[in-house]
Order: structure tokens, then C-alpha cells, then sequence
């Protein structure tokens, strides 16, 4: 019996040393960014409170023109994106899900067919390239306006429906795209809000794309400064068009620091959603049995 | 049905049609063309005309050369590694999470360990390199308390392939362990009871009940995860790459990304990539009909 109780203990103890190990570096990085940057090098690599405290980072970033219209730039695409990702998915699920019509089977076959095989990040280039739509958000946008997974998942929500309400629907003479608009779509909001938080998820933290895909600085999302910032370690860009920037101010800020701040900036709107995606995303994932 | 009926038919669903027609525009524009472009890799790109078929100059040059065998090399060792270090890792949490009451400390490890799944790999990078830094990271406060000198990890390349695989496992350990967990929560409880009963303790119960009962999952997900071999992890590499370990990590989609897109060698670059699709094409279709023919349940 007493055994029992220690391998409960051990298993309790090892899950809390994992939780640690997330969220350490997530607080770290936060008390970095709120230090007083005179005295951040004495915040430790474990330490999660700040070294004084300081909202000089923030007002830093967020007086960089630069930054502000990529937060812009994200949330455009961001809002854009996951709309004309909702439509088309929901509009193809529902045909693909609720009605029999010459070809479906040729359909379903090539879409699994999309599920095993990726085309090169060349073609796709290329093809952007010659549609002209190299420089616009058309391109990241469009590059995945329909995950092929998250298809499915509408599709298995929206066979669940009963038949008996679209029936009485088509008695009362209603087509097909007033028995969707006006039956399926209104029936499925849970599962319409679980894909708006993927697709929304995935559009925020999209970077690659943008990358290839747009040339012009002013067009990047926030996703894409940040990658200067942390991985190429551009700090010009971070402190560019910075207004009342003086020679002392610089030599008092750390980057580190800043690059904190960004990461901080970056990532707040997913832990605003987060209660939502715990919801929905546990949830969703569960019953699609897709891991993304 | 007979052509006239299948024509009759059409015709009275246009809606249905009309209905499908964006999305289908959609998968052929932006997903069927540039995979039937992939004939690019046969060919030599022209910006004005017609491209000129080569045949298989491409894969010969490719094949020679010795940057392409290492990338290759990379790819194999980065992919196993991560299949041997990290796969197992998410069935143990689930295996853990599983023995919790439910309750407030079920809840919070299961938020916890979720949410780094949401993070950017920009943003993860940023924070790796932050833990991972040479002077005040926080891996070397620990190291310095047990007297170990530090170590810079991000430009060492005996250990930047490590750096891959416990980023992933930092990413994905208690997210992946979602899909377990569903699994075990499907298990009949009176098994466990009548163990109990028995006498068997909480690991002869994990042992014996919940382990052979998630053996179909971890099967599915073996395979899923094999179709993603040769892919290794390309934004993780993006992002956690620097001059230093280059040799060490460059794989197969971050070498495209740079004769490709950086340096323009298109048809070069598509070869490579199509060498990678077809690999991973036969991987994936592979374990599919041997898990069928073994197990009877394949991934799809």
C-alpha cells in the first residue's frame, strides 16, 4: 500500500519538473523584457522576476514604425486569411460531406493524393512568381487557403448533422446553398470557431512564406522582424526610425532585452486565445484524430 | 448509370458544382500545378521560352555531388535520432498525465505542456537561444551549480544536433501526448479495477493494461511520423541554424531553400525536392500496406 503512494509522489514530482522546464524559459524571457536594463545582467538565466522594473523595451519597440505596421501586417493577414479560409473549407466540406454528385469519388481520391505529397517550395515559388502575385499578401494568403486535414475534420462534423433537418429543409423547397448557408453553417459554430483558432493560429505565427514570398520590408509581418531580430541578430532594423533615440539612451539599452520585448509582443495574442484553444483545439483534435 | 443519365445528372446539380468549384479552383491552381511543375527537375529553366528537357542531368548532378550526400547524411541521422529520442516521449506523458486525479494539478500540467506546440519556431528559437546562451543561459546556471564549465551550445556542432531534439521534445512532448491520452481514456475501467484487485501495482497496470491498448495508436502515429522522415524538421533547422554547425545540420529542405530560392537554380533545386517527395512517397505508402498486412489497420 505504501509503495503505491510513492510511485504517485514520483509521478507528481517528475510532471511538475516538466512543467518547470516549459515555463521557465517563458518567464525568463518576460522578466528580461521588464527589467531595468541597467540592471538585467544580474537577472540569472532561471530567474523569472525582474531586475527592477522598466517598460522602457516596450516603449522602444512599439515607437518603432517598423514593428507597428508588421503587428498591423500580421493581423490583416492574419483576419483576411483565416475568412477566406473558413469559406472555402466550409463551402467544400459541406458539398463534399452532404451531397452525391458524378465525380466525388475522383475528388476525395486527389485530395488524399495532396495529403501525401507536398509540392517543392520551388514550383510553389515559381508559380507565385508567374501569377504575379510575388510582393502581395495574395501569395502568403493563398498558399494554403484550404488544409486539406482541417477539411476533413469539417466534413466528419458536418456528417454528423441529421438528415431529417435537411430534409425538412428540401420539403420547404430550399437548394443547396440555402440549406448551407442557413442550416449547416448556423449548426456548426463550435466547429466553425475551432477551425477559425487553427487556421488563425497557423496565419499568425506563419513566417516562412512571407519570407520567400514578399521583398518589400514594409509588407512583413511581425513573425518575420522578429526572425531578423532573434535569428539573424539584425539590431539596426530593431532601433531604425526610432524618434528621440540619443547616444546615451542607446548605451543604456540591452538587446537582449529588446528581443525579449519582441518575443513578448509576439506571443501575448496566442496566450490571450489560449483558454479558447484549450477549449477547442483539445477538443477538436481529440475527435478528428489529427495531429497539426 | 448510363452517360445520358450522368449527363442529366450534372446538369441538375450545377449548384453543387458551382458550390465546389472555388475550392477545387483552389487545389488545382495552387496545389496540382506546381506539383505537375516538378517536371522542372527533368528540365533546364529558361526565364524566356520553353524550359529544355534534360532528362536526368539534374539527378546525376545531384547525386555526385558531395554537398547533396551530406545534406543527406544530415537528414537520415537528424530524423533518427528524433524518431529514437523524442517519438517515445509523448506515450510516457500520456502514460504519466494518465495516473493524475482529475483535478487542478491534471489541469495545469495539461495546459502547461500544451502550450509551447502554439509557439512560432521564431519565437522558440529565440527563447532556445536565450536558454542556451554561452554567458547567463539558463542550461549553464545549472551546469556552473554542479561546477561544469559552459558550454555554447548553438555553435558547437557536437551538440547542436541535441539542441534539435530537445527543442522538439520541449515543443511537442506534452502536445503530441493528446492523442494517447483520448486512446487510454477509451479503455474500459473495469480492467484496472479487477487489476487492483489482484494486486497489481500502478506500473504493472501501465505495463499491462494501458501500453498493449495504445499499441494501435502508437502504430498509426509511428507511420504518420515516418512520412515526415525525410523532412526532418525544416523550420526548426531555419531557425536554429548559424554558420557554425551549418555542416552539421543542413538537411534536405534548408539545402533547397538556399540553391533554390537564394541562388536560383531552380531545375537543381526541384530535383533535390522530388528526390525528397518520392522518398518519402514510398516511406509513408510502405509502412502503410506492411502495417495492413501485419496489424490488419493502416493509416488511412
Amino acid at each position: 500500500m505504501r509503495r503505491f503512494g510513492i510511485t504517485k509522489a514520483v509521478i507528481q514530482l517528475i510532471l511538475f519538473i516538466f512543467t518547470l522546464a516549459v515555463l521557465i524559459p517563458l518567464f525568463n524571457i518576460l522578466a528580461m523584457s521588464l527589467s531595468d536594463p541597467a540592471r538585467v545582467n544580474e537577472l540569472s538565466g532561471l530567474g523569472v522576476i525582474p531586475k527592477g522594473f522598466s517598460l522602457i523595451n516596450y516603449e522602444i519597440i512599439m515607437s518603432n514604425p517598423f514593428i507597428v505596421k508588421s503587428i498591423f501586417n500580421s493581423v490583416f493577414i492574419t483576419i483576411v486569411g483565416t475568412c477566406l479560409n473558413l469559406f472555402l473549407t466550409a463551402i467544400t466540406a459541406y458539398v463534399l460531406a452532404r451531397t452525391e454528385f458524378v465525380g466525388k469519388r475522383l475528388v476525395l481520391v486527389v485530395l488524399i493524393a495532396i495529403m501525401v505529397f507536398e509540392p517543392s517550395m520551388i514550383t510553389e515559388y515559381l508559380l507565385m512568381k508567374d501569377l504575379h502575385l510575388l510582393d502581395s499578401y495574395a501569395a502568403v494568403i493563398f498558399y494554403k487557403a484550404i488544409n486539406v486535414y482541417y477539411l476533413f475534420i469539417l466534413m466528419r462534423f458536418f456528417q454528423e448533422v441529421p438528415n431529417s433537418i435537411l430534409e425538412a429543409a428540401k420539403i420547404d423547397g430550399a437548394g443547396h446553398f440555402r440549406i448551407f448557408t442557413r442550416i449547416m453553417l448556423p449548426l456548426s459554430k463550435p466547429a466553425l470557431a475551432t477551425l477559425a483558432l487553427f487556421y488563425g493560429v497557423y496565419h499568425w505565427n506563419e513566417y516562412f512564406r512571407a519570407t520567400i514570398y514578399l521583398s518589400d520590408p514594409n509588407k512583413w509581418p511581425l513573425q518575420v522582424v522578429l526572425r531578423q531580430f532573434v535569428v539573424t541578430q539584425d539590431n539596426t532594423t530593431l532601433l531604425k526610425g526610432v524618434e528621440g533615440m540619443t547616444p546615451e539612451l542607446l548605451a543604456a539599452l540591452d538587446f537582449g532585452s529588446l528581443q525579449s520585448a519582441t518575443i513578448v509582443v509576439a506571443v501575448i495574442p496566442m496566450l490571450l486565445l489560449y483558454p479558447l484553444i484549450l477549449k477547442y483545439f483539445t477538443k477538436g483534435t481529440m475527435d478528428g484524430g489529427v495531429k497539426e | 448509370m448510363r452517360r445520358g443519365g450522368s449527363l442529366k445528372r450534372i446538369r441538375k446539380d450545377w449548384i453543387l458544382y458551382l458550390m465546389l468549384l472555388p475550392g477545387m479552383l483552389y487545389f488545382v491552381i495552387f496545389h496540382i500545378i506546381p506539383i505537375v511543375n516538378m517536371k522542372l527537375a527533368f528540365q533546364d529553366y529558361r526565364i524566356i521560352g520553353e524550359n529544355i528537357w534534360v532528362g536526368w542531368k539534374h539527378f546525376e548532378q545531384l547525386f555526385s555531388s558531395p554537398a547533396f550526400k551530406d545534406v543527406l547524411l544530415n537528414t537520415v541521422i537528424i530524423s533518427t535520432m528524433k524518431i529514437i529520442f523524442i517519438f517515445p516521449v509523448p506515450i510516457l506523458v500520456s502514460l504519466l498525465v494518465n495516473e493524475l486525479r482529475f483535478g487542478p494539478f491534471r489541469k495545469y500540467v495539461q495546459s502547461v505542456s500544451y502550450l509551447p506546440h502554439f509557439l512560432s519556431w521564431v519565437v522558440i528559437a529565440g527563447i532556445w537561444i536565450t536558454l542556451l546562451d554561452p554567458l547567463d543561459g539558463g542550461v549553464n546556471v545549472i551546469r556552473n551549480f554542479f561546477q561544469l564549465p559552459s558550454l555554447d551550445y548553438m555553435t558547437s556542432k557536437e551538440h547542436i544536433r541535441w539542441v534539435l531534439v530537445y527543442s522538439e521534445m520541449w515543443r511537442s512532448a506534452g502536445w503530441d501526448s493528446i492523442l494517447y491520452l483520448a486512446a487510454i481514456l477509451k479503455i474500459n475501467p473495469s480492467l484496472y479495477e479487477a487489476a487492483r484487485i489482484d494486486g497489481a501495482t500502478t506500473l504493472q497496470q501501465m505495463r499491462y493494461i494501458t501500453l498493449p491498448a495504445l499499441m494501435s495508436t502508437v502504430v498509426t502515429l509511428f507511420i504518420l511520423n515516418l512520412g515526415f522522415f525525410m523532412s526532418a524538421g525544416f523550420d526548426q533547422v531555419f531557425n536554429l541554424m548559424n554558420d557554425s554547425v551549418l555542416s552539421v545540420i543542413d538537411i534536405l529542405d534548408t539545402y533547397v531553400y538556399r540553391i533554390g530560392i537564394l541562388n536560383g537554380q531552380y531545375s537543381y533545386a526541384t530535383a533535390a525536392s522530388l528526390f525528397k517527395g518520392v522518398i518519402g512517397l514510398i516511406l509513408i505508402l510502405g509502412t502503410h500496406f506492411l502495417s495492413k498486412r501485419l496489424t490488419g489497420k493502416g493509416v488511412w
